[in-house]
């Protein structure tokens, strides 16, 4: 068996249909950071609120038996997360950091007490009450050779994610509601000023975030896996974080960010099928996120030096 | 100012932390109780147990100051870092990497005289943890990469890359869980003279750091600066102070002490290194130097409340049912309120209210 | 005419200050009105309570005859009020028409109608002759446009009661005299206009009516055209001005302290801030930089301190050469630097009062050793420069953050000077935001410092503060300084050309 034989059995178009699949949840998540990024807020919470996502899917949709229900009860928990996170932060004034920290502990704790306490299970809690997302085929194009296995056949909220990256755009970028928001986070001030309700922005910020975070925890334990185990998150929401100061506020380009993880992701688990330590794998994500955070810090640096070693330009006077 | 109204000034300052810390442990307590309720239970027994098994006899008490040795270590460590502003999250891998280091000198180095072997093993811990801290330093003072994601990065390559040294190159054959060969009895910290408890010298050692580091931030010119620089880089860097050398000391001092911390529950607590030994000492730690507001005495009884909780839990869970993450819960919402200046501002316009001409 | 808007008996109180009292303003549409008085008088208070941006604890508010509560921005606006502030309220990314529009942006469908915004902005800045180009970023506009902006946010939003916080504090002469054209014609279209400020001489030219203010009262309103500059000081202050005289005797000038030779500094973006900057400072001299902020003033003293990397050039204290140092061994080699912003550079005001007193000296015997710092010796240190200069503090180890701004700066000028190593003193805006007695006592520590044989470069935006204290003056637009020479009777006009941009 010689490199590329083996190379060709694992870049396989499988591994890309994975990479988007892997890329869903922390998609979800990287939108909710750029949402509250947008309002002023560093949302270091986003594993917690994916975390409480993920187990409230799980219980929605086995109270209720349908993975939309499911779907709903993830975003409505959390919803009250982040707002419980906006209250303390914006009216108490507690270092959003901190608050940060503070909610993912506390998710942590929450959903694996419950997992004891309600669904009587220790470690992780898998069963067949637990109704998860079909997939759904495309019409046309799962009849086109490639492009079908790629793109069709996913779960729906996969779709939802990649059409959430557009919305986001769209509503960030065109709307007066964008518009304003983006202004109480460069400069709240300024908002106050022309009679912007800048909590009430910020507020919307952190809740559209929780929401967000609502959809990827659905999709961790009703669409990719249909379980709910401790840790499931396993670091997404920092990717994701990774994946917004990437981005630098632009869904477009945090979306490549989301990629590459997803590709690692994918990747992780393809070599693992080859016998390789599922520990040297599996650090493949947070590997690749450095990699993607040091990029992004170098990019950056050297527009800065660029601006720096040009010669002073006679044509831009210091004005007054 | 009179000595009178100084002493006044004090006993207010006392009183305010005080009540500032009861509301904080009574809303803790209050969100636990809610949580209790949910699965059933009654939230007083679930207490009473919780008390029992933390403090209830000598022995349990004991065991809790040896829990508490680590999380003193790993609180400390935070709050080097915090006290200058370097938000490392990265304890938790910094502890990982010491105590994988620790095991290694502790198993695979033999003969020697057991004071020298658990110094070497200490040093092996602090000397990998401060390393470990590295990267991310250097990241952020190089290219100003933020370093709260980076260090998050790196606790889990650590926690990945010991679970794959223990699972291979030097997985134990006798061992059921993955791990390494228990270490020497050399490398081992000797228990103190408390009949039936772990409680070793790791704490008295945890202790003397405490102090340690208390003289280093408040009474040397480097903790001096590293405080400046945590309060105001612009104004350290204006007044001359190295700042970017502060930086990088305090994410080193940081790392250093998490490693030991590792070292020392593995020589003191495990005898070897086991795959995800750690059940967030160095996510405590943080929480812990937030309620001791980075203070580095406070540290000692914060981390000591905290070691309560934790073994307080699994009592509490045999006796009456409640799970153990019920105390996860309770560690969150005190973190949650840790840092809200409301209660303090609050309290202080009241107490002013109560105590008029105080200055 | 009829009345635009009363206020009455208006009362404002914060945690220890009365910022209001008893406060009554009524003013006529179409005026322009000046309210005058020196910091802490209560007028920008005043002002934001007419804005909803404070609310007062007792007093009613009339708006074109009718009676209002304000409780927000919102409310003002409707009402048909604008602000502009000191302190520009602009989205920095945004451009300038995206920030005239902000919060009541023309739509199209759910979308932000971009283009509709850059020609409702462009038509109203012709009607008016306020120009700007509205497809500027904010952060590429002069300062002038910045400043026309706000005031077509104003407009743009219908104001006919416009507020101006300290509009000329950042304009050149030119530029003032531009704005006060603008002004006189929105109050000729029937807009009226409060003007805060407490420059007399630009009141004087510029306003019908001056309500002067004074310990949050108001002292009287008086017809500007009846009214001298003295008068209104007198009721500013409550007394005649101290005018601090010009030196008489040419000091003791010695051997140059202070050497700057073609030094050219670039800031963070690139652009030259500091071109081709020499100046000589000598011993026991005092040399002013005057000029309108921004124009290279942070720079200067940034590079000469070690905190900015220069271009090129050659900067010499007592003849050795410092350029590029770092600033610690610049600090050492005798040079002290009071910082324009004192609350973000000056000192932390989370440590404690020694804590900042030290600051500089702390890592040198006599204050420590290899390792660990003599506390008690800085403590006896500190409190030795505590009295000497006069720092009101509840304690050397309460935080600074309990000291009031004048104290503050005390301390900063303590450190600074305490230590009596300096050669040269670089005092950038050393009396901001400083009450009266402040403002003396720190004048007199400078005046002081020269007569140990020290230099001073005094930079700051206070015209005149740099006349009353320098020997020299020399003028910095953008980023190039040229000489003014010595304080005399036509100083005044020299800077003011210089200020301007014109050739010396």
């Amino acid at each position: 068996m010689d490199a590329f034989d083996i190379l060709g059995r694992i870049i396989t178009l499988t591994l890309f249909a994975a990479t988007l699949r892997m890329a869903t949840p922390v998609l979800f998540a990287t939108l909710g950071g750029i949402c509250s990024a947008h309002s002023g807020v560093f949302n270091v919470g986003l594993e917690g609120l994916l975390d409480l996502g993920a187990f409230f899917a799980v219980v929605g949709s086995v109270a209720l038996g349908s993975p939309w229900a499911g779907l709903a009860l993830a975003i409505v928990s959390c919803l009250v997360a982040s707002l419980v996170f906006a209250v303390i932060h914006l009216e108490l004034k507690a270092h959003e950091i901190i608050v940060g920290l503070a909610l993912n502990l506390f998710a942590y704790g929450l959903t694996n007490y419950l997992l004891v306490a309600i669904l009587k299970a220790t470690g992780f809690y898998k069963s067949p009450l637990i109704i998860g997302f079909q997939p759904v085929n495309i019409p046309l194009i799962e009849r086109i050779p490639i492009v079908g296995e790629l793109l069709s056949g996913h779960s729906p909220l996969v779709y939802l994610g990649f059409l959430g990256v557009a919305l986001a755009y769209v509503g960030l970028f065109k709307t007066p509601w964008g518009f304003h928001l983006r202004a109480v986070g460069e400069n709240a001030d300024a908002a106050e000023a022309v009679g912007i309700n800048t909590r009430l922005m910020k507020y919307a910020g952190m809740l559209l975030s929780g929401a967000l975070c609502g959809f990827g925890g659905a999709f961790l334990s009703l669409a990719y896996l249909n379980m709910f185990s401790e840790n499931m998150t396993a670091g997404r929401g920092w990717l994701a974080l990774a994946a917004v100061n990437f981005g630098e506020g632009r869904p477009l380009k945090s979306l490549v960010a989301c990629l590459i993880f997803g590709f690692a992701d994918a990747l992780a688990i393809r070599l693992q099928q080859f016998g390789l330590p599922s520990q040297l794998v599996l650090m493949l994500p947070y590997v690749a996120t450095l990699v993607v955070l040091i990029l992004s810090a170098i990019q950056r640096s050297r527009k800065a030096e660029q601006v720096l070693e040009s010669p002073p330009p006679a044509a831009k006077p210091v004005e007054v | 100012m009179s000595s009178k109204a100084r002493l006044k000034g004090l006993l207010i300052g006392v009183a305010m932390q005080a009540a500032n810390y009861a509301l904080i442990l009574i809303m803790a307590l209050v969100v636990g109780a809610a949580v209790i309720l949910v699965s059933g239970k009654n939230p007083i027994d679930a207490y009473i147990a919780l008390f029992q098994g933390a403090l209830g006899s000598p022995i349990k008490i004991a065991d809790t100051l040896d829990r508490s040795s680590v999380l003193i270590l790993t609180g400390l460590a935070a709050a080097v870092a915090f006290r200058t502003s370097v938000w490392n999250l990265g304890l938790e891998g910094q502890l990982y990497a010491g105590a994988f280091a620790a095991a290694w000198v502790g198993f695979s180095i033999h003969g020697l005289p057991s004071p020298i072997h658990i110094t070497l093993c200490l040093l092996a811990g602090t000397l990998v943890g401060g390393l470990w801290g590295l990267p991310a330093i250097l990241l952020k003072l190089r290219w100003d990469v933020n370093e709260v994601v980076s260090t998050l990065m790196l606790n889990y390559i650590a926690i990945l890359f010991t679970a794959y040294l223990v699972a291979f190159p030097f997985r134990s054959p006798t061992a059921f869980m993955p791990g390494t060969e228990t270490l020497d009895a050399t490398a081992r910290l000797p228990r103190l003279m408390i009949p039936g408890s772990v409680l070793n010298i790791g704490f008295l050692i945890a202790l003397a750091f405490a102090f340690s580091v208390f003289w280093f931030l408040y009474r040397t010119k480097l903790g001096y600066e590293l405080r400046m620089v945590g309060f105001n880089p612009r104004f350290a860097g204006y007044a001359g102070m190295p700042v970017r050398r502060s930086t990088f000391l305090a994410m080193i001092f940081s790392g250093a002490l998490a490693g030991l911390g590792g070292a020392v529950v593995i020589t003191g607590f495990f005898g070897r290194f086991i795959s995800s030994f750690s059940v967030g000492y160095g996510w405590d730690g943080m929480v812990i130097s937030l309620l001791a507001q980075n203070h580095p005495l406070g540290v000692i009884p914060a981390a000591i409340f905290y070691a309560a909780l934790a073994n307080g839990a699994l009592a509490m869970q045999s006796a009456t049912g409640v799970p153990q993450a019920l105390v996860v819960t309770v560690k969150g919402t005190i973190m949650f309120f840790v840092t809200v200046q409301f209660f303090i501002a609050f309290l202080n316009r009241r107490l002013r209210q109560w105590m008029p001409s105080t200055s | 005419m009829p009345e635009a808007v009363a206020m009455l008996h208006i009362t404002k109180t914060f945690p220890g200050v009365v910022a209001n009292k008893d406060v009554n303003l009524v003013v006529q549409r179409g005026e322009i009105r000046a309210i005058v008085g020196e910091n802490g008088a209560g007028k920008t208070t005043l002002m934001r309570i007419l804005y909803g941006l404070e609310r007062a604890d007792s007093g009613t508010i009339r708006v074109k005859g009718q009676e209002v509560k304000i409780p927000n921005a919102r409310v003002a606006i409707a009402l048909g009020i604008g602000m502009v502030h000191q302190h520009f309220k602009l989205v920095p990314s945004y451009t300038l028409a995206q920030n005239i529009v902000l919060g009541v942006e023309p739509r199209r469908g759910p979308f932000v109608d971009h283009e509709r915004a850059l020609r409702e902005v462009h038509e109203l800045s012709a009607r008016y002759g306020l120009t700007v180009n509205g497809e500027k970023k904010v952060s590429d506009a002069s300062v002038g446009e910045q400043q026309r902006a706000e005031i077509l946010k104003a407009l743009y939003r219908g104001a006919d009661i416009l507020i101006l916080d300290e509009p000329t504090s950042v304009l050149t002469d030119m530029e003032t005299d531009e704005l006060f054209i603008m002004l006189r014609r929105l109050a000729a279209d029937g807009k009226t206009i409060l003007f805060i400020s407490h420059k007399l001489r630009e009141v004087l030219e510029v306003s019908d009516n001056t309500t002067v203010m004074r310990g949050g009262r108001v002292v009287g309103t008086v017809k500007t055209a009846e009214t001298s500059d003295r008068k209104l000081a007198e009721m500013m202050i409550g007394r005649e001005t101290v005018e601090i005289p010009p030196r008489e005797e040419p000091p003791q000038v010695g051997q140059p302290v202070l050497e700057l030779e073609g030094v050219d500094v670039y800031d963070s973006r690139g652009i030259p801030a500091v071109r081709e900057a020499s100046l000589v400072i000598r011993s026991g001299e005092v040399v002013g930089i005057a000029g309108v902020e921004g124009n290279g003033q942070v720079e200067l003293a940034e590079a000469i301190t070690g905190l900015q990397p220069i271009a090129c050039g050659r900067i010499r204290l007592e003849g050795r050469e410092i350029q590029n140092r770092s600033t610690r061994q610049i600090r050492q080699a005798g040079v002290a630097h009071i910082p324009s912003d004192r609350n973000s550079t000056g000192v932390a005001l989370e440590a404690q009062v020694w804590e900042n007193l030290i600051a500089v000296d702390y890592h040198a015997p006599p204050y420590s050793g290899m390792l660990v710092l003599a506390i008690n010796r800085i403590l006896s240190y500190a409190k030795d420069v505590v009295t000497r200069f006069g720092v009101q503090t509840p304690g050397l180890k309460s935080p600074t953050r309990n000291l009031s701004g004048g104290n503050v700066q005390r301390l900063v000028v303590a450190r600074e000077l305490g230590s009596n190593r300096a050669r040269v003193v670089v005092a950038a805006q050393p009396t901001r935001g400083i009450d009266i007695a402040g403002t003396e006592a720190i004048r007199r520590m400078l005046l002081e410092y020269t007569g140990r044989g020290a230099g001073v470069l005094l930079i700051s935006a206070d015209l005149d503060e740099v006349l009353a204290l320098s020997d020299r003056v020399m003028v910095m637009y953008r980023g190039r300084l040229a000489d003014a020479g010595r304080v005399d009777e036509t100083i005044r006009q020299r800077v003011g050309r210089l200020m301007t941009g014109a050739e010396p």
